[in-house]
């Protein structure tokens, strides 16, 4: 077994990705999943663990770096931070924008660290459990993953099925492995797609080329804050966190639960979070004046989601939201299956991912806290100069996938077009990764059940467990047509 | 009892065709709800009319500029090689994000000698800097310290 061992190193390239990740998430239209998506060809570079501190920092950098312009612009730098705005922004105005970031970081520490703790606490059960799954349950848990993107395509439920669906369609293109036969490629393409399409192409077109057509569409527009920092009305306190403590556990927790839900992503842990708190609280009237509640509940949940997000992707080997998606990526590079024998046959680098976790949240506290009023310069950084290195970038990550192959450039624009027009008719970008990255595995588990069943497809329905995964598909399903009905019936009462 | 044969020498066609028929039964539900709520609000089904598939007042410079710059970026590099190809398009990119009514200032910074201070001149050279330094640091840090493969 592998010592497990970290060093400066390590530790530089955590720093690094903390870094990276904060000018990522604090420029409007950056987000975590973009800016690991394009570092990740350096995991070519580097062994697992070095790439995972670097990694895990840009996935805590870039979450957190979100609340620094929606505290001091009103806009979201990530959609995780959706929430953030509501109540730091009227802080900011009144001239308690240090106080309110400080507040912002703070809270979202505490929420990383909660949902590191889930993280070692809930994924060697999950994993534990997960071992005695069969090809059945292996197969109907990655329906339920898919049937829960549905459920909380709220307003698109058809919609988002239909793209998870895609997704699993689109992996499906090139060699079965069973019988080494091709499928659905054209013969122009019988080479370069023998292998079916990498998944870096399609992820980097899907979160970085996607952002940039968008950002051309609207003429890449510059945002730039006027809040004045160097004249506080009010100073940051740990006091001001008396009374919250509740609040942010609470906001911690409901973030790591989202996160672990496959596909929800950061928005909805914001939203949730902090309707709970409004709901909750004695004092809901305060809720978007600038109240320090509205702000601890949203950042406190965004961390919260970084180890929840995680938990399904180590112990069952789905990803709970884009970013993790991406970080499957990584694993794959280095030929690593992460699933229910993850930890058992890899406990060093369950070891790294906990130490990184807790080192980037670490650095990341340390690195914006004392230095913030400086960091928010960021935000006036032009995007129209950062966007064209972003398109070397892909352009290099891309080209490095398969050690050198103009085609899987081409693949990159290809899915960038194609999350174009996904983003265009509201198709969730998200549920076609989550999709695209199971699908195989969806169709290997399968047709394996099939063989061992001799094709009877009553199969699905013969195992205890697989019968209680039954269960919560159509629980999750009974939910996605309820509320997809409730929100239907409000939007039409509220047009009356 | 729902059956399905299983055989090696075809099994490559058992999935894909199940999630065929997923995705067109999906489809078929979206256009029934679509249908259905053209009828209730009384509108057309198809309403070419009032769609609009872009955003109002979208950039028609730079998303059109966007997709060719690429298309041509992408066999540039097998003709001319990654670092030629990336300076030259990196500039282009940064030219059209940051607006194409800068290349007028060309021939007013010759006429005048002033290149540094006319302003839209200066952005020109920041992004031929821009181009140069991010080409230059890329290919060495990921070509030559790392040795990852460059086009």
């Amino acid at each position: 077994m592998e010592v497990f061992s970290f060093g400066l190193l390590q530790i530089f390239m955590s720093l690094l990705g903390v870094c990276i990740g904060v000018i990522f998430g604090s420029l409007p239209g950056m987000t975590a999943t973009m800016a690991i998506a394009i570092f990740l060809p350096l995991t070519y570079a580097y062994n697992l663990t070095t790439s995972l501190f670097l990694l895990l920092g840009l996935y805590v950098g870039g979450i957190s770096g979100g609340l620094i312009p929606a505290i001091l612009l009103n806009i979201p730098g990530t959609p995780s931070s959706i929430c953030t705005g509501f109540d730091g922004f009227p802080m900011a105005k009144r001239g308690e924008g240090l106080r309110a970031l400080r507040i912002g970081i703070t809270a979202s520490l505490i929420g990383g660290l909660i949902s590191l703790v889930s993280l070692w606490f809930f994924t060697p059960p999950l994993a534990r459990l997960a071992i005695n799954f069969s090809a059945i349950e292996k197969f109907l848990i990655i329906v339920f993953a898919l049937t829960i993107i549905a459920a909380l395509s709220k307003g698109s439920m058809i919609k988002g099925i239909f793209a998870g669906f895609a997704g699993v369609l689109i992996s499906l293109i090139g060699q079965f492995a069973d019988n080494n036969t091709m499928r659905m490629v054209p013969k122009l393409f019988r080479v370069d797609l023998r292998m079916g399409f990498q998944l870096l192409p399609v992820l980097i077109g899907l979160f970085a080329l996607v952002q940039i057509f968008q950002e051309a569409e609207t003429g890449v527009k510059e945002e730039h804050q006027n809040i004045d920092l160097n004249h506080e009305t009010r100073k940051f306190s740990f006091k001001d966190f008396k009374g919250q403590g509740f609040n942010l556990i609470r906001s911690g927790l409901i973030g790591t639960f989202v996160g672990v839900l496959p596909g929800v992503g950061g928005s909805a842990a914001s939203l949730l979070s902090y309707s709970q708190a409004k709901s909750m609280s004695k004092h809901p009237e305060k809720f978007g004046t600038g109240y320090i509640g509205g702000l601890v509940a949203s950042e406190g949940a965004n961390n919260g989601l970084t180890g929840g997000a995680l938990i399904p992707l180590l112990s069952l080997g789905i990803p709970g939201d884009s970013t993790t998606a991406v970080l499957i990526g990584a694993f794959m590079l280095q030929g690593i299956q992460v699933g229910p024998l993850f930890i058992t046959n890899n406990p060093d680098i369950w070891k790294t991912i906990l130490v990184a976790m807790g080192v980037a949240n670490i650095f990341m506290y340390v690195v914006m806290f004392y230095p913030i009023k400086y960091i928010v310069k960021v935000i006036n950084f032009p995007k129209a100069r950062i966007y064209p290195v972003i398109i070397l970038l892909c352009t290099v990550g891309s080209y490095a996938t398969q050690n050198g192959n103009m085609f899987d450039v081409w693949a990159m624009l290809f899915f960038g077009v194609v999350g174009y027009f996904f983003a265009k008719f509201k198709f969730s970008i998200p549920s076609f990764l989550i999709g695209f990255i199971l699908g195989s595995d969806l169709e290997k588990y399968f047709v394996d059940s099939i063989k061992g069943s001799g094709g009877d497809l009553m199969t699905f329905f013969s195992r205890p467990i697989g019968n209680a995964i039954w269960v919560l598909i159509v629980i999750s399903l009974v939910y996605a047509f309820y509320d997809e009905w409730k929100s239907k019936r409000l939007a039409r009462k509220t047009k009356k | 009892m729902p059956h399905i044969t299983y055989k090696l020498s075809t099994s490559h066609w058992i999935f894909p065709p199940i999630i065929m028929g997923i995705l067109a039964f999906l489809a078929i539900i979206m256009l029934i709800q679509r249908a259905l709520k053209c009828k209730r609000q009384g509108t057309p089904f198809f309403n070419f009319k009032n769609y609009h598939f872009f955003e109002e007042n979208w950039d028609k410079v730079r998303l059109p500029g966007t997709l060719i710059l690429l298309v041509l970026y992408i066999p540039s590099m097998e003709l001319l090689g990654f670092l030629p190809a990336s300076i030259i398009f990196i500039f282009l990119f940064n030219v059209l994000f940051v607006g194409i009514n800068q290349l007028s200032s060309i021939p007013v910074a010759f006429k005048t000698k002033k290149f540094w201070s006319n302003h839209d001149f200066r952005s020109l050279l920041i992004s031929l800097i821009i181009a140069v330094v991010s080409s230059l640091l890329i290919w060495f840090f990921f070509g030559q310290v790392f040795k990852i493969t460059l086009p």
